[in-house]
């Protein structure tokens, strides 16, 4: 788990071009789209429902399901382990 | 109309440095863009996901209204050859390689009008945003442009042109058969153009005009000249472009010919480097040298980048 979430980080970095943030500075339970987490918007959003089906072959399809699942770096690992089983 | 403010990014030391004109030289073949910090100019949130042409134009932009203590221009107005050519390569790159959902910010950024209207965003302006991709002829499109709505009431317009550089643009030249002696380059240059002259007037914007399939340079520039008022006699320094070898041969013979002895000819693609819409680093370094030497009166900026394209900018020193 703990190496999916480092994963994870490392293509939300790199993806949606994080130039100042290393996989370190993103706490597993920061809010992803708060400005006091990692301040992500809404073309992120778009960005993390490409990454999920690029990197992990996952489609998010229902809307609110992505909302509960884009909460935090936790609740995405959690998404992508519950997919996968 | 009067040139308020002018800044430029480039291979050049050209940024935020008035006086510039005096120290550069033509370009070598190792030359790299001279980038400013652009998180003095753009916000982090918006910087991570611009290129290279975006983050050059978006300060260039708000460098000018800077210098001009201007918030809010009356328009903003952008030429660009090639348009974003980063974001275009990464999109068509995912599309041909990536299955199911694309990427959507590389698709948004890929079109030409992202650089009007990133510089749009950036400051809040609601007003006119308009792009103009005529190939080599774009910045003089986006003055043309500049000067019909100047005429039509509105003032302070940003105006400017920008392309980047790609490492695919040698590539293809190479398999078109299409061998440059010159450097392939980026550059921005960005104006604040108003109706008035003050006291931050740098020089007069005097004339502009394109001609497409162009057929006699020499009757072109008699023609725009004489619409001008003026004699070759009275240009005192041609900023002119060497792709087509008909314009240089044609510039050489016809300005050789008719000027007075102090006359200059600049080859300005030597030193801003190639790229489509060069013609506007020559428009700044002609405002440069009309600052740094009060004998130059008029300066013609001839672009004739593409064969069947001719360009013609008259900048005249507040002076004239």
């Amino acid at each position: 788990m703990d190496s999916l979430k480092e994963d994870l980080k490392k293509h939300i970095i790199e993806e949606l071009n994080l130039e100042d943030l290393q996989v370190s500075d993103i706490d597993d339970d920061a809010l992803l789209f708060s400005a006091d987490g990692v301040g992500l918007d809404s073309i992120d959003a778009l960005e993390l429902i490409v990454l999920m089906e690029k990197f992990y072959g996952i489609q998010v399809t229902n809307p609110d399901e992505g909302k509960e699942a884009f909460l935090t770096i936790n609740t995405m690992a959690d998404y992508i382990e519950k997919k996968k089983s | 109309m009067y040139i308020n403010a002018a800044s430029t990014i480039s291979h050049q030391p050209t940024f935020q440095n008035a006086g510039f004109s005096k120290l550069i030289e033509p370009l070598e073949n190792s030359s790299e863009l001279i980038s400013p910090n652009y998180k003095e100019y753009i916000d982090a949130g918006l910087l991570r996901r611009m290129s290279k042409i975006l983050r050059m134009s978006v300060a260039a932009a708000k460098d000018c209204l800077k210098q001009a203590e201007i918030e809010q221009p009356g328009a903003i107005i952008v030429g660009t050859g090639l348009g974003c050519l980063q974001d275009t390569e990464k999109f068509l790159n995912t599309f041909l390689s990536v299955e199911g959902l694309l990427p959507p910010t590389s698709f948004i950024q890929s079109t030409h009008n992202t650089i009007a209207g990133q510089i749009s965003l950036s400051i809040g302006n609601h007003g006119y945003n308009m792009t103009h991709t005529q190939n080599t002829l774009s910045f003089e499109h986006a003055l043309i442009d500049t000067s019909l709505l100047l005429s039509e009431g509105r003032d302070n317009i940003v105006a400017g042109a920008a392309d980047e550089h790609i490492p695919f643009l040698e590539e293809a030249a190479e398999k078109l058969n299409l061998p440059s002696k010159n450097n392939l380059t980026s550059g921005a240059s960005f104006f604040v153009l108003s109706k008035e002259k003050s006291d931050r007037s740098l020089a007069r914007l005097k004339d502009v005009r394109t001609i497409g399939l162009v057929q006699d340079i020499d009757t072109e520039i008699d023609s725009f000249l004489s619409d001008n008022f003026l004699n070759v006699s009275e240009v005192d320094l041609i900023l002119y472009s060497d792709l087509s070898p008909r314009v240089e041969s044609v510039a050489n013979k016809y300005f050789n010919e008719h000027y007075h002895a102090d006359s200059k000819m600049i080859n300005y693609t030597k030193l801003s480097g190639l790229y489509p819409t060069n013609s506007a680093f020559a428009m700044h370094y002609g405002i440069d040298r009309i600052q740094q030497h009060p004998e130059l009166k008029k300066v013609l900026v001839l672009n004739g980048l593409n064969k069947i394209n001719l360009g013609l900018t008259l900048i005249e020193s507040l002076e004239t």
